[in-house]
């Protein structure tokens, strides 16, 4: 049902946005700028989800139950921080990690401080593209203001 | 918020080439062909196989979503009017300056390698950076392209408006953060 209706809603989108293009000449540049971008998303989505599924089937179950479960802590909310950072590739690795980590019996509350956590501070990100863009100060600003994001949204999550 | 740009005289920006093959990508296949083995050596070629075409009836039924998304992520930057929006950011753009920031970083779709160079161009505009701060935050915190293709696809639904709605005021109070730090230091 998510998926049907997050579907429909980008479907929305892309038609409205399709519909802004001024004219011929526009469009053609929207479908080479999005033949480039299917070019460079498609393997990565490909590879990304396999690999997170391979990696859902090696979770050890005992492990995540005793590290993240129900009486997920804030020692298990800084291990997801820290997994987080680590993770390669996408978000949707990122997700599906999550989910895999939920079925095998991590806490909710793990799941959110991890997927918070890779949003602010994912290694990849910021070593690829934040760092030559935005330059030393500007990167570790951020970070050190967004900190306590993670621990904060995973607190209010468990009181809620 | 503002018009697109679809003046009839613009020209669209040039088409720029990257490399679909870079190091990300392969430590991503590193990372999926060792778990792959791994899978392979602990659980039989059979499961090995199961999970293979379990993933690939999962990317068929997200196929037209990540279609869509592909179109907004590749269109909508080419759209979008940074000189006017980095100049309605700026340094004294008070509460106001950051909510626009967050809802375009919230509306902008597609990875790093998009979001950096438009957060750097509107810090060209006029943006001052507890905004672009924001602007990465909102895109980080609340992508909706991320969340309403891969979020809601994977993550049950409560657990993502959870998560979703605790994070909607945080790239705001960081760029408030921001500024009052580099206030202070002035």
């Amino acid at each position: 049902m998510n998926i049907i209706i997050g579907t429909i809603v980008i479907g929305a989108a892309a038609v409205w946005l399709w519909l802004k293009l001024p004219n011929a000449w526009w469009r053609v540049a929207s479908y080479l700028a999005s033949f480039d971008t299917f070019l460079f998303t498609a393997p990565r989505v490909l590879i990304a989800l396999l690999g997170a599924g391979f990696f859902a089937e090696l979770l050890p179950e005992n492990e995540v139950r005793q590290l993240l479960g129900e009486e997920a802590d804030i020692a298990a909310v800084l291990l997801s921080v820290v997994l987080s950072t680590l993770t390669p590739g996408g978000a949707f690795v990122s997700f599906a990690i999550a989910a895999a980590a939920l079925r095998t019996g991590a806490a909710p509350v793990a799941a959110i401080a991890y997927v918070t956590s890779w949003s602010l501070f994912s290694t990849t990100k910021i070593f690829a593209y934040e760092l030559s863009f935005m330059g030393r100060r500007a990167t570790l600003l951020r970070i050190l203001v967004s900190l306590p994001v993670p621990f904060v949204i995973s607190g209010l999550a468990y009181a809620w | 918020m503002p018009s697109l740009k679809n003046t009839e005289a613009d020209p669209p920006p040039i088409r720029k080439k990257r490399r679909v093959i870079d190091g990300s990508f392969l430590v991503l296949s590193a990372f999926t062909a060792v778990a792959g083995i791994a899978v392979f050596l602990s659980s039989g070629a059979g499961r090995t196989l199961e999970i293979v075409s379990d993933t690939s009836a999962f990317i068929i039924v997200l196929s037209p979503k990540i279609a869509a998304g592909i179109f907004i992520a590749a269109t909508l930057p080419l759209m979008l009017p940074k000189e006017y929006v980095g100049r309605l950011i700026g340094r004294k753009s008070g509460l106001r300056g950051l909510l626009i920031a967050a809802f375009c970083g919230a509306a902008l779709p597609g990875g790093p390698m998009m979001t950096f160079p438009v957060a750097a161009s509107l810090g060209a505009a006029g943006a001052d950076l507890g905004s672009m701060i924001t602007f990465i935050s909102g895109w980080s915190l609340l992508g909706l392209n991320r969340t309403l293709i891969w979020e809601f696809s994977f993550l049950p639904a409560d657990l993502v408006w959870t998560r979703y709605l605790l994070s909607l005021p945080v790239p705001i109070l960081l760029g408030l953060a921001v500024r009052t730090v580099l206030r202070a230091r002035e």
